[in-house]
């Protein structure tokens, strides 16, 4: 659970609920949470497991919303650490230590145990975390250590899931092996059973004495929750599977005990329908409680990532601690194989860390001294230290963490439909099912009934069923074959699916709107500079005047050693350059920076000169035979400098920021995909033209400012387009905000500042394309799964309220009804759990291989000639 | 007005539209050719859809309307 100030009044709160089936539960817990003074809004997630709350804490609190939760029946999984705290006395230490904890907001119980040294408290961990939990007790002058029993939410909430499948599971050994036998008794009469099983096999007592155990027992559950909805004025599922089973087995009793009470007699007691019903039920929350857990698997996935434990230095020994107590600025020891427990910065040794966790990257990550590193990944082979820099909730993996969650807990616009549909849809059913009723009653049966009525799928015959028998058979069966849950589930269970599946990929989407969005998107704006390009200028071409004189390295030499003192950009590239070649760079014994025209040293007592054609004009040096080559690079979008030595041309050598090396890849990637590629630039026309045609986008705005950027981007809106601005979260934050979906490119661990609807992790422009075929795919998945759920229910509903029976003389048995309304909801679930191992075609083998390949532009960066 | 006056006004009015439902259902049927085990289980089949139809809808809308009155 997280929280969040909203304003100067409100808060924000995500609080986690487990025991929710369908929409009809999300409605019930939203309505629950609204009616509570001070709660502004309340928005549920049912696949999430997660209620978003704003509301005003000055008159309302955590503890009460959890608690008007629990009692409408769901479940808030806290988390409980066990502390054994040093110099407790009874009767005393209670009342200091007690309200003391109590006051912290999120702690929802205390307890005391002073045979033990044990305070066990409940919390809800992302309000409040353990380490404060702790603190608060030591600032009381007690000393506190941890037992190391306790379980954080993710344990609980997964310890409630395997009690949630415990419990189906136990049902279905009572309920499914009772139901084949209640069948089998019930068909007896009929060939080849009836010479297999004695007489007395049929008896309807029998059938009643095996029923009976099995509605009042798996079958409780239904009754029981519908009721507690009910008389609080809200309905769920489980009215509708009540209602049918206690209509099933209600008359089934009565034509048992007596028959000529006129409710179709001995022939119509649908005892197999009544079992057969809390079995298929049964059935459908069994798969339910498996597969929604594997559809958060994602997040629970990254939750996992957060190592428990940390081995620091504390007064020069090693020490390992719980990785919540660790504090900024600890030194951390980190060995071959250990899981990184906080956010730091390496401050000795070397090693390759597997991030694959965070950014999706596969390859590991080599780091030294100076390198971030960042909790949850893996270090692999070396072994090094590092000073923790942020903790607890501040640390990369928390923080995306909470935005998946987030994420994960709102609503997409296409979901507005499908809520408003599910909210009502029970409500609905049990409207038509009155109306179907009394539609047979006094109209239908007259018309129709044909003495050789069955029940589809069956050798039943309704011969001896009368008008309100008949009538109360379909009304019934029109309850249980809708499938509400299927329409419930159709968006969030894709949207949690999408979003999970991006976070696997380093791709943070803040909110479901972001995934609809992005799906729809027709123009991609990326700006160049930090998005197409690395943002910082570096050499792409040494050109010596004439080789047999003097070698690119040599010019090249020169050049760096002109520049060893400036601290202009181009110099500092070539610089970096001639380092990286290893080249000896001299120190000059003069030097002299000329504003606009470029510098003057001497080395070894030679006068050399490093600049443009204005300066070379100046000090007479003929760089004819290099102005060709010269406007050739600047064509290219290079800037070009021109290096003399004792008056005479050395060489040229080219500077330019170059394209990273996906970016091309991604430029086709995303054209393939039918999107726009447009390039914004603040370069002027010559130069972004050249980076234009390297990286073939659609269209270029060239010489705009960084304040116009925004307005650049409404122009493109106007026309029509549906646009993303790819950018820097931080610099071109206007812009991805008026875009209609803002993506911050490469936010490393520090995904919290940034602003826009999706963050990419990684500094990949690939990725761009990764996040709209994600999106899109998850759209898909959405649309197909409502086109399942409503297409299930506008087809099988008519059916089971007797459309075809005129035609056919058949009707829907309510077990037939059962068996098709759990698949419904089934197959929704299964649809989704589909996206499990989709792959984002940027992302798989091919493209990562032309990634790795030279582009067009590579050849030229590289190019030397020597 | 407090939370159990709601509830109460409000089991009395879901309450009093089934009833309402049920008798106007077993009205009907007097006009036709039914025994009185149709029209006794029609009628309570008929109420009882009614009480889950109308408790969810009137508990909630007289809420609303106290909670818009004070």
């Amino acid at each position: 659970m997280t929280v969040h100030e909203k304003h100067r009044d409100l808060k924000e709160v995500t609080i986690p609920v487990a025991g929710m089936t369908c929409a009809a539960c999300v409605r019930r817990v939203e309505k629950a949470l609204s009616g509570i003074p001070g709660v502004e809004e309340a928005t549920v997630n049912l696949s999430a497991g997660k209620a978003g709350v704003t509301y005003d804490p000055a008159v309302c609190d955590i503890p009460e919303m959890a608690s008007r939760i629990q009692e409408i029946g769901y479940e808030v999984p806290a988390a409980h650490i066990n502390l054994l705290v040093l110099g407790m006395t009874p009767g005393h230490c209670e009342h200091v230590i007690g309200p003391a904890v109590r006051g912290l907001s999120g702690v929802q119980d205390v307890s005391f145990n002073f045979a033990t040294d044990t305070v066990t408290v409940d919390f809800l961990d992302s309000v409040v975390q353990a380490a404060e939990i702790k603190k608060v007790i030591r600032g009381l002058g007690y000393e506190v250590q941890d037992k190391g029993e306790g379980a954080d939410s993710l344990d609980r909430e997964r310890e409630l899931r395997q009690q949630e499948i415990r419990r189906q599971t136990r049902n279905m050994l009572i309920s499914w092996p009772v139901a084949t036998i209640v069948m089998i008794l019930t068909f007896s009469m009929y060939e080849p059973l009836d010479s297999l099983l004695p007489d007395w096999s049929d008896s309807k007592v029998l059938l009643f004495a095996l029923t009976t155990p099995l509605v009042f027992g798996p079958g409780r559950q239904f009754f029981v929750h519908s009721w507690n909805g009910l008389r609080r004025g809200v309905t769920d599922m489980n009215l509708l599977y009540a209602t049918g089973i206690g209509a099933a087995y209600g008359i089934a009793v009565i034509n048992t005990f007596f028959p000529d009470a006129g409710f179709g007699g001995e022939r119509a007691v649908f005892y197999e329908a009544a079992a057969l019903l809390i079995a298929f039920i049964v059935l459908g929350r069994y798969l339910e409680a498996i597969t929604r857990g594997r559809t958060s698997e994602s997040i629970r996935k990254l939750m996992t990532l957060r190592p428990r434990r940390a081995t620091v230095l504390r007064d020069g020994q090693e020490a390992e601690i719980p990785a919540d107590e660790v504090i900024v600025g600890d030194i951390v020891i980190v060995r071959p194989g250990d899981a990184i427990p906080v956010d730091g910065k390496v401050t000795e040794g070397y090693s390759s860390v597997d991030e694959s966790m965070i950014s999706g990257e596969s390859i590991p990550v080599e780091k030294s001294a100076g390198d971030d590193v960042i909790a949850g990944t893996i270090n692999k082979t070396g072994a090094f230290r590092f000073e923790a820099s942020r903790v607890g909730a501040d640390m990369a993996i928390s923080q995306i963490i909470r935005l998946v969650e987030e994420a994960q807990a709102s609503k997409a616009p296409i979901q507005a439909l499908a809520d408003r549909v599910a909210g009502h849809f029970i409500l609905g059913v049990h409207a038509l099912a009155l109306a179907v009723f009394v539609f047979w009653f006094f109209a239908g049966y007259d018309l129709w009934f044909d003495a050789s009525t069955r029940l589809m799928l069956t050798p039943y015959e309704l011969t001896g069923l009368e008008v309100f028998g008949f009538a109360l058979l379909v009304s019934v069966t029109v309850l249980i074959i809708s499938c509400p849950c299927a329409v419930g589930l159709a968006t969030p269970a894709a949207m949690m699916a999408g979003t999970g599946k991006g976070a696997e990929y380093g791709i943070l989407f803040k909110g479901a709107d972001a995934v609809e969005a992005v799906s729809k998107v027709q123009t991609v704006i990326l700006d160049k500079t930090g998005t197409l390009t690395r943002g910082e200028p570096s050499v792409t071409n040494v050109i010596p005047a004439d080789p047999a004189v003097a070698h690119a390295d040599e010019v090249l030499a020169l050049a760096a050693s002109c520049e060893k003192n400036s601290e202009h950009p181009l110099g500092e590239a070539i610089v970096e350059e001639a380092r990286e070649r290893g080249l000896d760079i001299r120190e000059p014994e003069a030097f002299d920076s000329i504003p606009g025209l470029g510098v003057e040293a001497t080395l070894g007592g030679v006068a050399a000169l490093l600049g443009n054609r204005a300066l070379m004009q100046d000090r007479g040096v003929d760089i004819s035979g290099q102005i060709a080559e010269a406007e050739r690079l600047e064509n290219e979008g290079k800037t070009v400098m021109f290096v003399a030595s004792s008056g005479r041309m050395v060489g040229l050598v080219a500077v330019a920021d170059t394209l990273k090396d996906t970016s091309v890849q991604a430029v086709r990637e995303l054209r393939r995909m039918g999107l726009q590629v447009v390039m914004l630039t603040g370069d002027n026309a010559r130069t972004a033209d050249a980076i234009a045609r390297q990286v073939e986008v659609d269209r270029v705005l060239a010489e705009v400012l960084p304040q116009d950027k925004a307005a650049e981007v409404r122009k493109l809106q106007e026309e029509g387009q549906i646009v993303a601005m790819v950018g820097d979260g931080v610099n071109d934050a206007p812009a991805l905000a008026q875009a209609d979906v803002g993506i911050a490119i490469g936010s490393g661990a520090d995904v919290a500042r940034e602003t826009g609807n999706i963050i990419l992790i990684r500094d990949d422009v690939l990725d761009v394309a990764a996040a709209v075929q994600v999106g899109r795919r998850t759209m898909r998945l959405v649309r197909q799964n409502l086109i399942w759920a409503f297409g299930y229910n506008m087809a099988a509903i008519p059916l089971a309220a007797g459309i075809l029976y005129p035609l056919t003389n058949q009707i829907v048995s309510p077990e037939l009804a059962a068996l098709l309304m759990a698949l419904s909801s089934f197959s929704v679930t299964m649809n989704t759990l589909r996206m499990r191992g989709y792959r984002p075609p940027s992302r798989r083998g091919p493209s990562t291989l032309a990634r790795d390949a030279p582009t067009a532009f590579q050849h030229t960066a590289v190019e030397v000639t020597s | 007005m407090t939370e159990s006056n709601v509830s109460r006004i409000a089991a009395f009015v879901y309450t009093g539209v089934s009833v309402a439902s049920a008798a106007i259902f077993l009205a009907v049927t007097l006009a036709g050719d039914y025994d009185w085990v149709a029209r006794a289980g029609g009628a309570f089949w008929v109420f009882f859809l009614t009480l889950i139809i109308s408790m969810p809808t009137v508990i909630p809308m007289l809420r609303e309307r106290v909670r818009g009155a004070s």
